[in-house]
Order: C-alpha cells, then sequence, then structure tokens
C-alpha cells in the first residue's frame, strides 16, 4: 500500500511517502500556506511524488494531521454560532464555574466572558426538562419553541447551531429531536448535539465542548470537502484519513461532524511518531520530548500505550473541551524562548518567544534580545555553518553580543550566562516532565525520553541527566516526527456513557446493557464509514472515584460478560490505580463508577520501519572540530568536540562524547561522560553515566 | 553569594511541589467543597514560619494563610512546652493563633532532615461540617462565641513520630456530622501534605540545605523588591474610603447592623500601611469578625498585589513572603478586624472580602486605572437533611461579580477578591442531592451603569427535593457597590424563600431554618459599581447589552442616554441629543 502523511504546521508542511510492500520512505518538506492549507498541501505532494517516481494516482491513502480546527479556536475566527439551549440556563456557557482564570488580578479577561463562542443573542432556550433519572421527563420538549428557535436564529444568520439540554448525556432523545426540527427548519446550518459530542456530565464543559464543535463546525467541514475535491482533481481516488487528538485517525466524513475531535491533532501525531521510533527499537515506556520554538509538547507511553488525558483535564485556548485526547503537556520553552533579567532581580527565561521573525538574534532577522537558541551557539552547542544541514547561516556575533549583554546584567561571564540559559530552560523542561510522570506515581528513570522536533536533541541529554533518565532516544527524522506518526496508527471510534454507579448497589445486569448499547453505536459508526467491521477490535474502560470525590481514574474492564465477579476486578482495579497515582488507597469506602467508555479500532497499514542507514567510519563521518562549553564537576569547561554527520556515523558502534551530530533537520548534543550509538533501525542513542 | 540560575531552578521546583500537592488533595478529596469548589489550599513554608510557595489551584483565602497557621501552631506548642518531631502530622484550626476561621483545618508536616527541621508542608480546606450547632459550617451567624462555633484544634498532633493519635480520630467522628466525608477530606490533607513532604526533602538533599536555604532567601528577597518597586511607583501620600456591611439587617440591635469597614493606604517611599482604624467595633456574640491573623491580613495583601502587581499585567510571580514585607497593618484591638477571643469569628467570609473592596476604594484615588468598581460580594449557603444513611450536608458558594474597569466591562458572575472557587455543575448537584436547580442565568433587571459597566449578577433557583434545612450568610443584600468616577453605583443582591404561595425575602446572614419538599430559594446576586460617566459609553457597547437581552431599550435610554429604534438600530441624533442634555 502506498501512503502519504501530511503535518500541516505554522510554518512548514511536513510529508512522508511510505510503500508498506517496498519499505520505501521519503520525506519532503515545503512551506506552509496559512492562508489556504491546502495549496501548500498539494504542492508538497506533487512535489514528493515526482522525487519518488510514483503517479498520484496510485497512492491509496492520504493520511493527515491539521491545525485548521486549533487555529479557528486560538484566532477566535470560528463562525457565528447558536445554541439552543434548556430554559432557565441561557448562560451556562458564560458564568462557567464562576471561577477567574487568574487569582491575583483585576484586569484579567475570561475566555468564556469577553470571547464567547456563541453570543447571548444567539443563545435561545426552549420548555424542556429532564433530570438524573434517566427514565423521568419532567416538562416535554417543546418543539414549537424549538422550531421558532431554529428560524429565530436562522434568520440572525447563524452558521451553526448546537442544541444543549442538561442531562442529555443520560438521556438524549429530546436533543436528538430538537436537531432535527432544527435542520428541517434551517437547512444548511452546521447542526450539533451535547450528547452526540461528549455524553458526559458537567454542564459547562459538556455545552462549551458543543459550542466549540458549532462554532468551528462549517469552516472544517468546508476545508475538509475542499481537500478532498483538490484530490479528486489530480487524480486521487485515496481515502483521506485526518488525525484526532486520541492518537487515532478518523475518516473524513467524521471529522466533518465532529471536527472538535482534532484540536490536538498535530502534537498526538508527534507522540505516536515519538513512541514508534521507540518501539523500532523495543523501548516500551517512553516519554516523548517535542521541542519547537516556542513550545515544547510532552508525552507520556507507558508499556507501549499511550496515555490518555482524564476527561477533566483538557482544553484549549482557557476553554474545557471534553474530548479523548492524549494526555500532551505543553509548556512555553522552546527555542526562541526569551531570557531576561526582570526589574527586581530575577532571572527568567520564556514564556515569551521570539518566534520565527525576528527570531534569536543568531538569524540575523533583527532579533536583539537573547533566547535559548543564542544560548546554544554561544556555547558551540549549535554549528554556526551547519544549521539545518546549512540551509542557514547563523550569526555568531550577533548571538555573541546579546548573551553578552545579559552576562553583564547577571554579572557572569558569557559562558555562565548562556550556559545558565539553558539550566533555566531545561529545570522548566524537567519539572514539567516530573510533574507528569513522579507526580503521578511513575519514575522516571525507568523511562527512555524520546527527544525530537527542531531543538529535542539539543536538549534531551541535559534534561534527562536532570531526571535521572539514564537513555536519549533521536528518531530517524527528528524533525518531522509528526507526519511519520501519522503512518503508525489505526482508526480509532469512541463513545462513553455517564453512569454514576455505586458499588454498594451496582447491578451488573444494567452495566452490560450499557456496554451492548454503545457497541451497537460503534457498530453502526464503523459500518457506516465503509469499514470492516469483522476487523475492528473493542476496549472496554471505565472512570472510577471513590464516592463523593470529583475526579475519576480510569480502569480496564475486561473482555466478557459482565458479571459481579467481573466488577469486584474493575474495584480492585480502581483501589490500585488509585494507590499508585495519588500514593493512597481507601479501601473500605464505596466506590463510583461514573462513566463507561468504549472505543473501536479498526486496522489501518502501518509505516515498519526505516531503511536502514547508509553508516561508514567515524573519520568518515568527522565535519570538523570545534569549542564546546560543558558544565563538569569541576565548573564550566571548554572541550575541542567533533562534529558529526549522522548519516554517516558507523553503525551500532558505541561512541564517546562530547560530541555534536549533525544532520539536516536537527542537532543533537552529546555531552562529556555520555556515550551514543547510530543503530542500524535508524535511531541515535545518548546513554547517560546519570545520578541526578 | 548564590547564583541568580540556581535561585530561579529551585524556585520552580518549590512550585512544582506546591502544585502536586494541591493537585493530589483536589482529587483525593470527597466532598464537593474542596473538590468542585476547590476551597483548599497548599503550600510550603520554611523552618522560620515564612511561606515559600502555594499551590496554583487553590482559593488565595486558603493558600495565604498558611504561614500563619504555621506561626500560630509553633507558638501554642512553645507555650505548652511541647515540640516537633520527624513523623508528627499537626492539627490547626485556631482563629486567635493564625487560622482563617474553624472549619478551615490546616494539617501540618513538619519536614526534618535527620534531626533538623527543614520547613513544612501544609494543607487547608473548608470543611462541610465542624460540630457546630446547626448542620454544615457556614451560615453558623448564631453563634454567640467561639465555643460554639464546632471544634477548636489548637495544634494537636493527630500523628505523634509517624503514630496515629486514634483518640482524636475518634472524637472527630464522633462530633462531625457527615464525618465519613469530613475524614476522609481530613485523610486526604494529610496524604498530600506528606506527599509534598517527601518531596521537599528530596529537593533539599539535591542542592544541600545551605544552597536550599541561600535559594529561597534570595526569593523572598525578590518578590520584596518586587513590590517594593510597585509601591515606589507612587506618590506619597493618604488615601481613606469607607464602605458599609449589612451585619444583621433583622436585628434591633444597632451595633449589629450597618457596620463601617474604614481603610486608609499610607504610601511613604517604598513602604505601605494599611490603617483600618474607623472599623466598627467587633460584634461580641456574632460571628462576623475577622481573625487579624488569617482573614484581613490576606484580604489586604490579596488586593494589593492584585492591583499593583496585577498578573495580566506582570506574569507570573511567585507568591511568598517577600511580597508582604513592605506593607504593614493596623486595626485597633476590639474592632471587627482585629477581634479579642472568644468572639466568634465563623461567618467572617463577607466582611473580609468587603475589607478588601474597601481597601481597592482607597487605592482607586491613586491608581484609578488599575482598580475596578465596587464588587458585589458573596454568599454561601449551606443544605442539609436527613436520609436513611445518614445526614447530608451540601455547601454552594454564590457568586458576586466585578465592577467596571478602565477600558473593561466587569466580570460577570465570578467569585470576587480575595475568593475564587467554582460552582458545583447543575448535573453533579442533582445526581447526588435531593436538591433541583431550576434557573441559573445572568440578571438581566439591573445594571451598575457606567462608561465601562459592572458586571451582572447571576440568578439560581434551588428547589428542595426532600425536607431538610439552610443556613445562609452573606452581604451587601442593603449596600450598592460602589460607582467609580462617575458610574453609577451597582446593585444589591436579594434572596427569597417560597414556601407554597408565600415568598419572602431572608436577610443576607439567616441561621439555620427548617424547610419543605418543594421550597424554593431565589438566589439573586449583586451586579457590580459602573465605572465612569454612563453617558460615555459607547452606544454600540450598549445595543449589544440590549441584542444581548441584559437591557431593556427604555434602560438604554435612561441609564446610558442611548435610543434605540425598535429594530435595535442607534438613533445618532435622539442618542446625541439625549446625551447633550446631561
Amino acid at each position: 500500500m502506498k501512503m502519504i502523511g501530511i503535518d500541516v504546521g505554522g510554518t512548514f508542511t511536513d510529508l512522508v511517502y511510505a510503500d508498506t510492500d517496498s519499505g520505501a520512505v521519503t520525506i519532503h518538506k515545503v512551506s506552509t500556506t496559512p492562508a489556504d492549507p491546502s495549496r501548500g498541501m498539494m504542492t508538497g505532494m506533487e512535489e514528493l511524488a515526482a522525487k519518488v517516481g510514483v503517479n498520484l494516482s496510485e497512492i491509496d491513502t492520504v493520511l493527515h494531521a491539521t491545525t485548521i480546527a486549533t487555529n479557528a479556536v486560538l484566532e477566535n475566527t470560528g463562525c457565528e454560532a447558536g445554541m439552543i439551549t434548556t430554559e432557565g440556563f441561557r448562560d451556562v456557557l458564560h458564568i462557567g464555574r464562576h471561577q477567574r482564570p487568574q487569582h491575583y488580578s483585576i484586569r484579567q479577561e475570561i475566555p468564556w466572558q469577553s470571547k464567547p463562542l456563541v453570543k447571548r443573542r444567539h443563545r435561545l432556550t426552549v420548555r424542556e426538562r429532564l433530570t438524573s433519572d434517566r427514565h423521568t421527563v419532567l416538562e416535554p420538549l417543546d418543539e414549537d419553541g424549538v422550531r421558532a428557535a431554529a428560524r429565530a436564529l436562522k434568520a440572525a444568520g447563524v452558521e451553526a447551531i448546537a442544541v444543549c439540554f442538561l442531562f442529555s448525556y443520560l438521556n438524549p432523545t429530546h436533543e436528538r429531536r430538537a436537531a432535527a426540527i432544527v435542520r428541517d427548519e434551517a437547512a444548511g446550518v452546521f447542526v450539533t448535539t451535547s450528547s452526540d459530542v461528549a455524553p458526559q456530565f458537567r454542564e459547562f464543559e459538556r455545552f462549551t465542548t458543543a459550542a466549540m464543535n458549532a462554532f468551528i463546525g462549517p469552516k472544517v467541514r468546508r476545508y475538509v470537502a475542499r481537500l478532498d475535491e483538490e484530490l479528486r482533481a489530480r487524480g486521487l481516488d485515496a481515502d483521506l484519513r485526518i488525525m484526532r487528538s486520541n492518537g487515532g485517525l478518523a475518516t473524513a466524513a467524521l471529522i466533518g461532524e465532529l471536527p472538535v475531535l482534532t484540536l490536538l491533532s498535530g502534537p498526538a501525531a508527534g507522540v505516536l511518531g515519538g513512541a514508534w521510533s521507540g518501539a523500532l527499537s523495543g523501548r516500551r515506556n517512553l516519554i516523548t520530548f517535542d521541542i519547537g520554538g516556542t513550545s515544547a509538547d510532552i508525552g507520556i507511553v507507558r508499556d507501549g500505550v499511550f496515555v490518555e488525558a482524564a476527561a477533566r483535564d483538557t482544553s484549549i485556548a482557557g476553554y474545557p473541551v471534553l474530548v479523548p485526547m492524549l494526555d500532551i503537556h505543553t509548556i512555553g520553552a522552546g527555542g526562541g524562548s526569551i531570557a531576561f533579567v526582570d526589574a527586581a532581580g530575577a532571572f527568567r527565561v520564556g514564556p515569551r518567544s521570539a518566534g520565527a521573525v525576528p527570531g534569536p538574534a543568531a538569524y540575523g532577522r533583527g532579533g536583539t534580545l537573547p533566547t535559548v537558541t543564542d544560548a546554544n551557539l554561544v556555547l558551540g552547542r549549535l554549528d554556526a555553518g551547519n544549521f539545518l544541514g546549512g540551509a542557514m547561516k547563523l550569526d555568531a556575533e550577533a548571538a555573541a553580543s546579546v548573551i553578552g549583554d545579559l552576562a553583564k546584567t547577571l554579572k557572569l561571564t558569557p559562558e555562565a550566562a548562556a550556559e545558565g540559559v539553558l539550566k533555566v530552560i531545561n529545570a522548566n523542561m524537567a519539572n514539567a516532565i516530573r510533574s507528569r510522570t513522579v507526580e503521578k506515581g511513575l519514575d522516571p528513570r525507568d523511562f527512555c525520553l524520546v527527544a525530537f522536533g527542531g531543538a529535542g536533541p539539543l536538549h534531551g541529554a541535559d534534561v534527562a541527566a536532570m531526571l535521572g533518565i539514564p537513555e536519549v532516544l533521536v528518531p530517524p527524522a527528528p524533525g518531522i516526527c509528526s507526519a511519520m506518526g501519522l503512518m503508525t496508527t489505526d482508526l480509532k471510534y469512541d463513545t462513553v456513557r455517564t453512569v454514576f454507579a455505586r458499588s454498594d448497589r451496582l447491578d451488573s445486569a444494567e452495566l452490560a446493557d450499557d456496554f451492548a448499547g454503545m457497541l451497537a453505536d460503534l457498530e453502526a459508526q464503523v459500518v457506516a464509514d465503509g469499514i470492516d467491521l469483522a476487523a475492528a477490535t473493542f476496549l472496554r474502560a471505565a472512570d472510577v472515584r471513590y464516592f463523593g470525590q470529583g475526579y475519576e481514574l480510569r480502569v480496564e474492564v475486561p473482555d466478557g460478560r459482565l458479571s459481579d465477579g467481573m466488577v469486584d476486578g474493575i474495584l480492585a482495579s480502581f483501589h490500585a490505580r488509585h494507590a499508585a497515582e495519588y500514593g493512597h488507597a481507601f479501601p473500605e469506602k464505596p466506590v463510583e463508577i461514573v462513566n463507561v467508555r468504549l472505543t473501536a479500532t479498526a486496522p489501518h497499514p502501518k509505516l515498519e520501519g526505516v531503511p536502514t542507514p547508509p553508516g561508514g567510519t567515524l573519520d568518515g563521518a568527522l565535519v570538523h572540530r570545534a569549542p564546546c562549553v560543558f558544565r563538569t564537576p569541576d565548573g564550566l569547561r571548554t572541550f575541542d568536540t567533533p562534529r558529526y554527520a549522522r548519516d554517516r556515523l558507523p553503525l551500532d558502534t558505541t561512541l564517546p562524547g562530547p560530541a555534536i551530530v549533525l544532520q539536516t533537520d536537527t542537532t543533537t548534543v552529546v555531552p562529556p561522560g555520555a556515550t551514543f550509538l547510530s543503530g542500524s533501525d535508524g535511531n541515535l542513542f545518548i546513554r547517560l553515566g546519570v545520578s541526578p | 553569594m548564590i547564583d541568580p540560575v540556581t535561585v530561579s531552578v529551585i524556585h520552580g521546583a518549590l512550585e512544582t511541589i506546591a502544585v502536586e500537592m494541591g493537585y493530589k488533595l483536589m482529587r483525593m478529596a470527597h466532598s464537593s467543597i474542596i473538590r468542585e469548589s476547590e476551597d483548599f489550599g497548599a503550600g510550603i513554608v520554611d523552618r522560620h514560619g515564612r511561606g515559600l510557595a502555594e499551590s496554583a489551584q487553590s482559593t488565595p483565602l486558603q493558600s495565604g494563610p498558611l504561614p500563619g497557621y504555621v506561626r500560630g501552631m509553633l507558638r501554642q506548642l512553645e507555650a505548652r512546652g511541647d515540640t516537633l518531631h520527624p513523623g508528627d502530622v499537626v492539627m490547626h484550626n485556631d482563629a486567635y493563633a493564625g487560622a482563617s476561621h474553624g472549619p478551615d483545618v490546616g494539617f501540618i508536616v513538619p519536614v526534618f532532615m535527620g534531626d533538623n527541621l527543614v520547613g513544612f508542608t501544609a494543607t487547608t480546606a473548608h470543611h462541610l461540617d465542624i460540630g457546630a450547632l446547626t448542620p454544615g459550617s457556614c451560615g453558623i451567624v448564631d453563634a454567640i462565641d467561639a465555643y460554639a462555633e464546632g471544634l477548636q484544634f489548637k495544634a494537636i498532633k493527630v500523628f505523634d513520630r509517624g503514630v496515629r493519635n486514634d483518640a482524636v480520630w475518634h472524637i472527630l467522628r464522633d462530633n462531625i456530622r457527615a464525618s465519613d466525608l469530613v475524614v476522609g477530606d481530613m485523610e486526604a490533607q494529610v496524604a498530600a501534605a506528606r506527599i509534598g513532604a517527601d518531596r521537599l526533602l528530596d529537593l533539599i538533599r539535591r542542592y544541600g540545605l545551605e544552597t536550599f536555604e541561600a535559594a529561597c532567601d534570595a526569593s523572598l528577597d525578590y518578590t520584596e523588591k518586587l513590590m517594593r518597586l510597585a509601591i515606589t511607583a507612587l506618590p506619597d501620600g493618604t488615601w481613606s474610603a469607607e464602605t458599609t456591611i449589612d451585619g444583621f439587617t433583622d436585628s434591633d440591635d444597632p451595633a449589629r447592623r450597618d457596620l463601617k469597614i474604614v481603610a486608609t493606604v499610607t504610601v511613604a517611599g517604598d513602604q505601605l500601611l494599611v490603617d483600618l482604624t474607623g472599623t466598627a467595633p467587633q460584634v461580641p456574640d456574632r460571628p462576623i469578625n475577622m481573625p487579624f491573623v488569617g482573614t484581613v491580613d490576606i484580604a489586604v495583601w490579596l488586593t494589593i498585589r492584585s492591583i499593583l502587581l496585577d498578573t495580566a499585567e506582570h506574569g507570573h510571580i511567585p507568591v511568598n513572603e517577600g511580597l508582604t514585607r513592605p506593607i504593614s497593618i493596623v486595626a485597633p484591638k476590639g474592632c471587627l478586624a482585629n477581634p479579642i477571643f472568644p468572639a466568634p469569628t465563623i461567618a467572617r467570609f463577607a466582611p473580609g472580602n468587603q475589607l478588601a473592596d474597601t481597601v481597592m476604594k482607597a487605592l482607586a484615588q491613586v491608581v484609578p486605572h488599575q482598580v475596578s468598581a465596587g464588587i458585589g460580594n458573596l454568599r454561601v449557603m449551606a443544605f442539609s437533611g436527613d436520609t436513611a444513611e445518614g445526614p447530608w450536608v451540601h455547601m454552594e458558594i454564590f457568586e458576586g461579580s466585578y465592577g467596571g474597569r478602565d477600558g473593561a466591562d466587569g466580570m460577570d458572575a465570578v467569585d470576587t477578591l480575595y475568593a475564587n472557587t467554582r460552582n458545583n455543575p447543575v448535573e453533579d448537584i442533582e445526581s447526588h442531592l435531593p436538591l433541583r436547580v431550576r434557573r441559573y442565568e445572568l440578571r438581566e433587571d439591573a445594571v451598575g451603569a457606567g462608561r465601562w459597566r459592572g458586571g451582572q449578577g447571576s440568578v439560581r433557583e434551588f428547589e428542595m427535593l426532600a425536607d431538610g434545612g439552610v443556613s445562609i450568610e452573606g452581604d451587601g443584600h442593603k449596600h450598592r457597590p460602589w460607582g467609580f468616577d462617575g458610574g453609577a453605583d451597582g446593585h444589591a443582591a436579594t434572596l427569597y424563600l417560597q414556601s407554597g404561595n408565600e415568598r419572602r425575602e431572608l436577610p443576607s446572614k439567616s441561621p439555620y431554618r427548617r424547610v419543605k419538599r418543594g421550597d424554593t430559594f431565589l438566589c439573586i446576586g449583586p451586579c457590580g459599581g459602573g465605572y465612569g460617566p454612563p453617558f460615555l459609553r459607547a452606544p454600540e457597547a450598549v445595543r449589544a447589552d440590549v441584542a444581548d437581552g441584559l437591557l431593556s431599550r427604555a434602560d438604554a435610554a435612561a441609564a446610558f442616554g442611548v435610543v434605540l429604534t425598535e429594530a435595535l438600530a442607534i438613533d445618532d441624533a435622539a442618542t446625541a441629543s439625549a446625551r447633550a442634555r446631561i
């Protein structure tokens, strides 16, 4: 099978071609065309096809990670949306949880108040009321009211309508009926319901998720349709698959209905790519560490399984979003992060970034503030003549000048100031990793750090040393890890139901009914998407907490008939999970199963590996030697450090640091005392003799 | 001399630990007041009792007092001739020794390296019930002294050298309603504080005690300097402001109602003095007195910090003791803001927030562009009852709203100033309690008119689905949030109890009363004050509020001088002439 994976980022569009039969893999990069990303994609595909000598019509599948939904939210450029909601609850979206984002601020903005996804004038209410007992209808749906509201919204010119009723996660009939009426009355309008988008309790979070789906719906739907058209116009009748935030693929049709599933499309693909590289070398406990110019994304893979974020922890731009997402932690730390000393004398690095323009001083585009990249250059870790494979010349003098100014303010030598910049930014990243591991009962020393993105391999070894992580892995193509990640996963469908079942009065037959109902829903979705149902596998899970708690932990529910015995097993694994997560369990307390979940996975062809690197000799790989500053137990020392071309390194040979390994899309730093090895599986390893 | 890099790295690590403590407490906690409302605190205190870091999730009124808890505990241990040992966990809630008020019980873990005390980790949380005279721990507005407020813990070791003091835990279980929840929450507090202690010890070992302490000193000096710089930027001088709290508006005793809060701010160089002289005398037998340490100090610090070092302007700033060093607070003994034991304090929440608002009103004269007009205060209600499984208690915090700001309208329907809790989802309340929420929306009947209008208050309706009881504590039913710089005053809160066909208005403080199934509370929140003359408000902004259904056309014309056609177009000529008449 021939596939093309395309990851559209802010600056570059990364493409990967893979032929799963021949094992051929080719990568390509073009500039992103922000006004219409599909243009850059098409250019890239045509160039890539020419490069590998295939006809575009031979491509079977196009896989895509997109930022179209994310940008619509971040830049507040969704549509004029409307909402129909339960009488008495017009302002759920506006009041939220009545909490301010900042404790210590009079002049702050509350995003959902200053930039509402749906304006109040477009939030209309109708009479209807359900309750926490899913069989009780307190007030029947006022269908005429829905009709009138739909007409009014249509007349007001909204492009999308979200139908959001209380308790619809238990009983979606009112929402479904209302949605049908809206479709009748307001043809052409994008319609979505909160029970379809996120059938879970907590009205502010669920309604916001549905409102966001409406806000971005028309734009994403148009984009997907357009993309499909463009592909057809080039003779492709390939399936278009889009990366979801949960690390699964979805059909274009599904994303046209539920664009809110793609908010972490790119970062999720990155985690997949990092995890896939680790798996190539048999590593199953991984911390993926993706550093770009302005931010670092951290993901966790435990025993080969991606960690999904708890439903209460998922948000974008300050808005909560109740959809499955990989647990990706983003902090404002990257190559462009600016170092400064504030008015009261504290030394800080980031979160402010010089971005791509003007960028670090070293870019020579007018940047005048010291950044992480400048510090790396001053210390000799970046090579002025070999940045991005020599495609961009760095301005060492400009970097030395801005770091020199910083050093004067700090009363340190320029080297010490530069090293200080790295130490602070690395400590920020190490703290972020600590919060995803140590705080959850995981010992980072049991993990391998997969460093990628333009700047990941520059910092990987130092951050790993701070955490006692023994090994850093740099994937074959660290700059396009996300595009590779697209080719490593399956189609995924999921559904969830809130059940609030207490362990001391639990009816396992009712629970079995819930799972059976969800199974039927998912099977219908799979079939509707034209996917072979027989090949699909199903995974059950439950969100569980002690009765009275507000936060759930996810535990697996094994296959088979749901008996009382199985429920006991679920409870036992919850107690164990609680103890692992919080260091404490309350085994005598009643337990509440809050949500049950079902995920369907339909297999998709995958990338098997990358071709073995050409290899060579150490002498042949040596590009040149240059001074490089590292911290040693005796303080800062300058080492005459060899710079090697990665693709010419001898394979499977342990080599001593210090060394700098060059390749077109990144630079890898191997500190003194560490060793490194270029594997025949395509990965580069750094082994640290660490004691944190 | 420690280098700035190490200072930054160690401070970052301390904040990470504090956040982890808060995260774990919130997730392990059982009652909604902690896990949904987030009425809890977690932080790290040095061995001298100086605050080093606090968890970002907690509410300021909980984390802020932690250092005071530690110092109060140390004083009491010393007075008893007792000392701390490795393995101790101390429970403390003495409102006259650092605690914010009785229901906010602190659990403190002294951290030892070998035999040396090197610091403390501590958690606080507002507990559902603390064994007061009526169910719940809010709305205990008829407590006549500190003894009537519930159990008092004055530096009680619940673990002594690692051994659980079972007797204390038995007492807790026997004297607290809904004790499964409350004791579960306390255990979560202990667990979170212990996790923090382990992490703190790791951190100190990694860097060595000397480096660690030098870094902490430098962090404290740093925030002190930040605050001094901010104060220095102000002109020297003295500014005074006064507001009035309801107190007990239904009382015959004038000493219990319409009580003044006075704040006088003096700037002298890099120092700031807040003098509360003029504030009404304490109410000796009603619990609206504010603990000087734990409530008053926090209200003052929070307000000054939020105005002079506003996060929206300054970004993240470490929260530690250094920020408070340049600020002194004076309150005469025996006034509402510095009561004398055993004057009761359990219902000090609303007065304390009003005090914060009064400090802002004084500062508004110095930094008019950095403040909001008067805020709307909050209300807390405790709903309770009995089921076959035992008593239940639920506390709900009702939001206020902010006044208008220079360049922005007030925040609508949010917690204000020293409170920043969360509401409970309607779908959670109704799934677990015999309550029904019939309405939760913005007010449409009133506006704090101004060039920048005040935030809209909320309207909530709670129906009892079973017989039970309700206790209420709030303020601002009588006195309206102040308008600023030509802005109109905001609007007061109101509370009605509908029982059958009878509807009656309740005062802002209302002790436990029995209520029947079907009884409904209509809870109307306050609208914040307006900022700047309403006739300078952009006509388009007035039109938007009318289109959004928050304001009537009649009020648009009357309050703002903006005349709208039936189709909601701005009638420019009519608007100009309406505005010219002023």
